[in-house]
């Protein structure tokens, strides 16, 4: 092999993406740049960093002073009435007043719960993540109206514009990551002048920091090649080159399978070949006088089972908010399956299918398995075919690997029978996530998945019984389903609640890729396009029958409400498992069952319902009540109706609906002025609402010490009242136990 | 654009304030554990908001 010194890579996963574990794709992409003489490639999660970096309290301190400034809530105090538009910045406004110097108290305790052996206490990790995704709000609050979730990224800037995109990465006021990348990150790739940076960009939600990393390098490192790829640059790629002023901020794109395009795109700038002869890239040619992009033909994909281990080495696996980390380890590529019309995943990695063999996963596995310290995987997999059902439970009996993993899987009653799934829970396996979709067979038949609904049932029972902790993938709106079959998915789905674990629902989306885009008549769709948007990929339809796009998000309301309802991890505060990828299953992994997790969900759950005026009730060291103009509840309320929320960019296509801002406008009455007070729980987490007088009763009881103080000696009228009020904060965690207040280590200022 | 309402004059707790400090047992000394309030009569209804749970933010499959 030819050593290929002295030629520096940095590989960055831009912000935003998960913070629980790891992302897969750049330690494969270094892997097998070492396996082929690259020896000096660097990896950067800049995402990871990015939360922990905004995640602390002199950046929250910081946040609070801009939130004072660009978003006071004395603007509010003239204001008669408050229309949809102010609804969003007033909650802002309201909310980090109320919790602002809380949470810059409280921030660095919940990373260290999340990242400890608290994490496995329920009454820690709840108000521990619940801190976390309070601050992001105040985060965001700074940038407003950017919007940073755990799970999302969106500015006002449209996804699917060019120039928007491009605004959006030069905007210093509102994008959180260009002074975070330009002060964190640019240094340090400044000093090691790579020769080449790539970026993984498989969110919508990466789109606008991964191009504002590029924008900052480019001009800072002329030589430095910049490239990307990743899933979601496998669906607007081309149109992304297309569009005008990119090419000062990448000079490359590389489409599907990442390995053998960037070696060979790194040889050729190495030897200063030019790059005509690099698969499935494209490029800019600046010979001329203005960058032309040329696109190269796609290439081979690579023989999987030879691939090299992934290669973690250089992540910063203290950052993660998780106690123990999750490897990621890609089992397959593309979809042995391949023909449910909905899902155009496999589309992102390109033609062909490929799987590793059993060997040489549990090869791999045991070497990751030793190098990072943790015996807990997440097998990558668009599901798990049946052949390695088989040989891989196998192959990690009979070589001790001792660990514990999950995966996607597809429904397959022969390799899930009983039998079968002892093999799996024998092997380590805890937890499989199986397309359901739903229980309408006219519906499964339109989606070619393959499946009945006793299939599903047999297999999701099965696995329960062994122990597998079964989660539903379920979707509302495709096209024809009408509100009485969405209707019949959730009973389905609530009537076998105590077989399925968790359920994950998804709104129906039509991508250019998929079967409904390209065959639109067979579906009974009318696609609609914005010819105004340049980097669009979903787009509206309109149905000829069944719901409408409307109808099914007001549909997906009513399911989440029934499932929460329903099922005990989606009861009030347990869904933050859910929600936290692989912080459930860390819980499995750690030899709690299912059943016994739910257990204790039902037992959090009634304690929370059955809370009290216990005369020992007192309010915690850092509650705060701050007085408002209009009601808080009814603010968040007028944000959450579907209109409303189609003003936002979504999460899945970060778009902006035309016209939606003006239609929930137009159908969201303005709030009258109320006298209010928002209240803020630091050892909780929590917010609630009262009334002003409920306010001064806060006040007294402070003053006081305690409820059993305040109401001594009260007529038995006044103490009933004052009981009531203090039990309803109390299961709104608003009112603590005296045992159970928990003081910041340094107090909030 | 919106114009503050020159005539609808801000009430004094409408003021962003800060929680009051709690008082030592000495500073508290012998002012009333209890103000003068009718409680019987205040209206002490408490609003919480279930937090919505978008699709996006449910969704685990990624890869």
């Amino acid at each position: 092999m030819i050593q290929k010194q002295g030629f520096p890579i940095s590989l960055v996963f831009p912000p935003q993406g998960h913070f629980t574990q790891p992302y897969l794709a750049l330690p494969c992409l270094k892997g097998w740049l070492r396996a082929h003489g690259f020896d000096d490639v660097e990896l950067v999660d800049a995402n990871i960093e990015a939360y922990d970096a905004f995640l602390t309290r002199e950046y929250l301190e910081g946040c609070r002073a801009r939130v004072a400034q660009r978003l006071p809530l004395e603007r509010f105090a003239g204001v008669r009435k408050l229309g949809f538009e102010d609804l969003a910045a007033f909650r802002a406004a309201a909310e980090c007043s109320a919790s602002g110097a809380a949470l810059a108290a409280r921030v660095d305790e919940a990373k260290s719960v999340l990242r400890g052996g608290a994490f496995y206490e329920a009454e820690r990790y709840v108000p521990a993540v619940r801190t976390i995704y309070h601050a992001l709000r105040l985060v965001s609050a700074a940038h407003f109206p950017s919007e940073l979730t755990p799970h999302n990224f969106t500015m006002r800037y449209g996804n699917d514009r060019s120039a928007e995109v491009l605004a959006a990465t030069r905007d210093e006021e509102e994008n959180p990551f260009l002074p975070f990348l330009r002060a964190q990150v640019l240094p340090r790739l400044v000093a090691r002048r790579p020769k080449v940076l790539g970026m993984s960009i498989i969110y919508g939600s990466q789109l606008v920091p991964a191009l504002t990393l590029g924008r900052l390098v480019k001009e800072a490192l002329p030589d430095c090649h910049v490239t990307a790829g990743g899933g979601f640059l496998a669906y607007i790629g081309r149109k992304l080159m297309g569009a005008p002023g990119i090419d000062a901020v990448l000079d490359s794109l590389i489409f599907h399978e990442g390995e053998a395009p960037l070696l060979a795109l790194c040889s050729a700038l190495q030897e200063g070949r030019g790059l005509e002869g690099v698969s499935s890239l494209t490029w800019f040619d600046r010979s001329g006088s203005s960058a032309v992009a040329v696109e190269n033909g796609a290439g081979h994909p690579i023989r999987l089972d030879a691939a090299p281990a992934p290669d973690f080495g250089g992540l910063p696996m203290h950052l993660y908010l998780s106690p123990e980390i999750v490897i990621p380890y890609d089992v397959n590529r593309g979809c042995y399956y391949g023909e449910c019309t909905f899902c155009t995943l496999p589309t992102v990695i390109g033609p062909g299918y490929r799987t590793r063999s059993a060997k040489t996963i549990v090869d791999h596995v045991l070497k990751l398995r030793d190098a990072l310290g943790t015996s807990h995987v997440n097998f990558i997999t668009d599901c798990m075919p049946p052949g390695l059902l088989r040989e891989l439970p196998d192959e990690l009996i009979a070589r001790h690997a001792g660990i514990r993993w999950w995966a996607d899987a597809r429904v397959e009653p022969k390799a899930y029978s009983e039998e079968g799934c002892a093999r799996l829970v024998e092997s380590g396996c805890r937890k499989l996530l199986f397309g359901f979709e739903t229980a309408t067979p006219r519906i499964l038949k339109m989606m070619k998945k393959g499946q009945s609904l006793k299939s599903v049932l047999d297999v999701a029972r099965n696995c329960s019984q062994a122990g597998i902790s079964v989660t539903f993938y379920a979707m509302v709106g495709f096209p024809s389903e009408t509100s009485e079959e969405a209707q019949a998915t959730v009973d389905f789905l609530v009537a076998n609640s105590d077989v399925v674990r968790e359920v994950s629902l998804q709104t129906f989306h039509i991508d250019e890729e998929s079967h409904v885009f390209k065959t639109p008549a067979e579906f009974g769709v009318r696609i609609r396009s914005d010819p105004t948007a340049d980097l669009q990929l979903y787009h509206d339809y309109e149905a000829e029958t069944g719901m409408t796009q409307g109808q099914a998000a007001e549909m997906f309301e009513s399911m989440m409400a029934a499932l929460r309802a329903h099922f005990p991890l989606f009861s009030g505060d347990n869904i933050f498992w859910f929600m936290q990828k692989s912080h459930y299953f860390l819980h499995l992994a750690r030899g709690t069952s299912p059943d016994e997790f739910v257990s204790r969900c039902r037992r959090r759950a009634d304690r929370r319902r059955q809370a009290g005026a216990d005369p020992a009730l007192i309010a915690g060291a850092d509650l705060a009540v701050v007085a408002l103009p209009f009601s808080w509840a009814e603010a968040v309320a007028g944000l959450a109706t579907p209109a409303a929320r189609a003003a936002r960019p979504d999460f899945l296509t970060g778009r902006f609906v035309a016209d939606a801002e003006a239609a929930a406008a137009a159908g969201t009455r303005p709030l009258e002025r109320a006298e209010r007070a928002l209240v803020y729980c630091g050892e909780t987490a929590e917010f609630a609402e009262v009334r002003s007088d409920g306010a001064r009763v806060l006040a007294a009881l402070q003053r006081a010490g305690g409820l059993g103080e305040l109401i001594a000696g009260l007529p038995a009228a006044a103490r009933e009242n004052v009981e009531r009020f203090a039990g309803e904060l109390a299961r709104r965690g608003i009112l603590l136990p005296r045992e159970e207040a928990r003081p910041t280590v340094r107090g909030a200022r | 654009m919106k114009t503050p309402d020159k005539n609808d004059t801000q009430k004094p707790d409408a003021r962003p304030s800060k929680r009051p400090e709690a008082k030592t047992r000495e500073e508290r000394g012998t002012e009333p554990a209890v103000p003068e309030l009718d409680f019987a009569s205040l209206d002490l209804r408490v609003e919480v908001v279930e937090e919505r749970i978008s699709p996006g933010e449910t969704n685990v499959f990624d890869k």
